[in-house]
């Protein structure tokens, strides 16, 4: 039998609590120092909060309609058609459009794919992902005269075909409504916001929506690869 | 291929195919002639020979472990430090398959590989280390042995290196174009990641537990009733600072074998905040250890001087780069910070069955040149293997057939 003095063993108990003590109070700034976003400390002067409309705001987005993560949307119909779109968010990012290059008739779309290319007059443009599996059945006739549209009235005259879904019901799982996309665009917006905060911040003050043709604004010469950064379709995915 | 008229044709050009990376056999032989391979052929010429020695005149000829010092660097370098640092095996694969962390997928094969051939040549330089190695089946066929420490270990090393074979399975079926065993392979995934981490949970404490027997030989500060748990807690921060090391130097050597679209930056630095936070814990436990025993007087000793070089340069050190790395996207400093955290646990499984070991004895070992060249020449078998392996299978690239499939 070893003899024990109660106060040592007492002093020892104490410090090795002391230490599991320790440990969980300093772990908790640890852990968020190294999840913590990178260079955060060096952004935040630049986001100094001026009154601007919540970001979610800033884009339409109809309860009607439900949206794919590449900035499109899609609407069902009662003739098992759905009617496929751009959103608000991708229209504003791109802005005036020379064309719009829809695939043909016939032609089979595939969710999560490249789809259609909006171009713009300076000759570059972007391409956009299918909301949903399927084959293409129509194309709107009034975009080829006036292409500009689908930037105007996105979720109206600017519709851009509409597609037979071959498995609406498994594309269901990636698509969003409701709050989900207020959530998304908003942190869409954010997103376009931290990019660039001087600019924004600037158009955000004088009240309103953001100016047509954002991405232009932000980066006039690598707007296209801006754009496509938002809309899902950058070089990694394109090489993919 | 399938050819049946021209057999010794078709078993030509399968050979060219699958063995020769679709070179004739001359050609072949000129592709070896590389820096690397002069010098890896160089090793094993003067260590081949020597691990025959060993095994034909003993351990006495060839190496200067005595009665008082039986374990000398053959277990602390080659068995200790090759398990750690194999543990990336079921580390990622656990990441990966049981919590879903898809973001590491494309490091998991890898992983895996390093992790097998880790435990291989783990055996191989056990089979080197024992005076019997002709015994090594016993305890798993003849004599069970249960009361001994021994038995556990041998029962899980057996099991998990299976367990790891079994799981590198998938691209060994791809290489060989083996559609169907594929299949079931996958399909065995899931319960071989369980079964892998339970094994491993279970030998990588029980390799730890070891030094429960000799609390009198070992130096108060490394021995410790906790030493299981500090040998499974920093082999996590080991294996994934080693496949942060090996997806590094992988992406460098293999530059036409490996996924030019897999992000391996944003790999690194997610693996860099796990083993930040593992180490930041295992420094406490560590500490709690001390607090135990209640030996603080002894870190002013020239022994706790070099327990503290481990503790704080090897553990803490490396805790806070990780952090630092990992939140400034600082991928240069994660990956130097990954070589010396698999430095600093080559240290701590050194100091724990070599160094701190029979510290009190007036008879120190020192490894003889011959057990240095015998652990050299299997870490260079080992590298060459997994070079052989990654040069025909998909390891580093998904299969083109299988790129879009299911799980692995």
């Amino acid at each position: 039998m070893i003899p024990h003095d109660i106060l040592t063993l007492y002093s020892a108990k104490m410090l090795e609590y002391g230490i599991a003590v320790l440990f969980l109070v300093l772990f908790i700034p640890f852990w968020r120092y190294v999840q913590g976003p990178a260079a955060a400390p060096a952004a935040a002067p630049a986001k100094i909060r001026v009154p601007v409309p919540r970001a979610a705001e800033w884009f339409l987005t109809p309860a009607d309609r439900m949206f794919h993560r590449g900035h499109a949307w899609l609407k069902g119909g009662d003739d098992g058609l759905v009617t496929v779109g751009l959103d608000d968010f991708a229209a504003k990012l791109v802005g005036p459009l020379a064309r719009v290059s829809l695939p043909a008739i016939g032609a089979p779309v595939g969710q999560g794919e490249q789809a259609w290319r909006l171009m713009a007059a300076d000759g570059r443009s972007v391409e956009m992902l299918s909301p949903v599996d399927g084959t293409v059945v129509a194309l709107n006739p009034a975009l080829a005269a006036s292409p500009d549209l689908a930037e105007r009235d996105p979720y109206g005259e600017g519709w851009l075909m509409r597609v037979r879904p071959s498995r609406l019901r498994a594309n269901r799982i990636n698509l969003m409504a409701g709050a989900a996309v207020r959530r998304w665009m908003a942190e869409a917006a954010d997103g376009l916001r931290g990019h660039v905060a001087p600019g924004l911040g600037a158009l955000a003050q004088d009240g309103g929506a953001p100016v047509s043709g954002m991405a232009r604004a932000i980066d006039p010469e690598g707007w296209d690869r801006l754009a496509a950064r938002f809309l899902l379709t950058d070089e990694e995915d394109a090489h993919a | 291929m399938s050819s049946s008229s021209a057999p010794a044709v078709s078993a030509r050009s399968w050979a060219s195919e699958k063995l020769f990376l679709g070179m004739s056999f001359a050609d072949y032989l000129k592709s070896l002639a590389t820096p690397w391979n002069f010098v890896a052929g160089l090793i094993m010429a003067v260590g081949l020979p020597l691990i025959a020695y060993r095994f034909v005149f003993g351990l006495g000829a060839t190496t200067n472990l005595s009665q008082t010092n039986p374990w000398g660097i053959w277990i602390g370098f080659d068995l200790l430090s090759g398990v750690a640092l194999a543990a990336g095996g079921y580390t990622l694969a656990t990441s990966v398959y049981i919590f879903g962390l898809e973001k590491y997928h494309p490091v998991v094969r890898p992983a895996l590989l390093t992790g097998f051939l880790g435990y291989l040549f783990a055996v191989l330089g056990l089979a080197a280390d024992l005076g019997r190695p002709w015994n090594l089946p016993v305890p798993i066929v003849y004599s069970f042995g249960g009361p001994s420490v021994m038995f556990e270990i041998a029962w899980c090393v057996v099991l998990y290196l299976t367990v790891l074979f079994l799981e590198f399975l998938p691209p060994v079926f791809e290489w060989l174009g083996w559609p169907k065993a594929r299949m079931w392979a996958v399909r065995m995934t899931i319960g071989l990641t369980v079964f892998g981490v339970m094994l491993s949970t279970l030998h990588q404490s029980s390799l730890g537990g070891l030094f429960l027997m000799a609390p009198t030989k070992l130096h108060p500060l490394w021995y410790s009733p906790f030493i299981p748990a500090y040998f499974f807690i920093s082999s996590i921060a080991a294996g994934l600072s080693m496949v942060i090391v090996e997806s590094a130097l992988s992406h460098r050597a293999f530059q036409s074998r490996v996924d030019h679209h897999v992000d391996i930056d944003g790999i690194a630095l997610g693996l860099a905040r796990g083993a930040s936070i593992v180490l930041f814990a295992y420094f406490f436990v560590k500490l709690q250890g001390i607090a135990d025993s209640g030996r603080w007087a002894l870190l002013a000793t020239p022994y706790g001087y070099w327990f503290l070089v481990e503790m704080l340069g090897f553990v803490l050190l490396p805790s806070m780069l990780f952090a630092y790395g990992a939140r400034h996207s600082h991928v240069r400093l994660v990956r130097w910070t990954a070589a010396w955290t698999v430095l600093g646990i080559v240290v701590n499984r050194m100091n724990v069955s070599v160094v701190a070991m029979n510290w009190n004895v007036p008879d120190r070992y020192v490894p003889s040149v011959t057990e240095v060249i015998v652990s050299l020449t299997l870490v260079t078998i080992g590298v060459s293997t997994f070079q052989w392996i990654v040069n025909r299978m998909p390891v580093l690239k998904a299969h083109p057939e299988y790129r879009d499939s299911e799980s692995h």
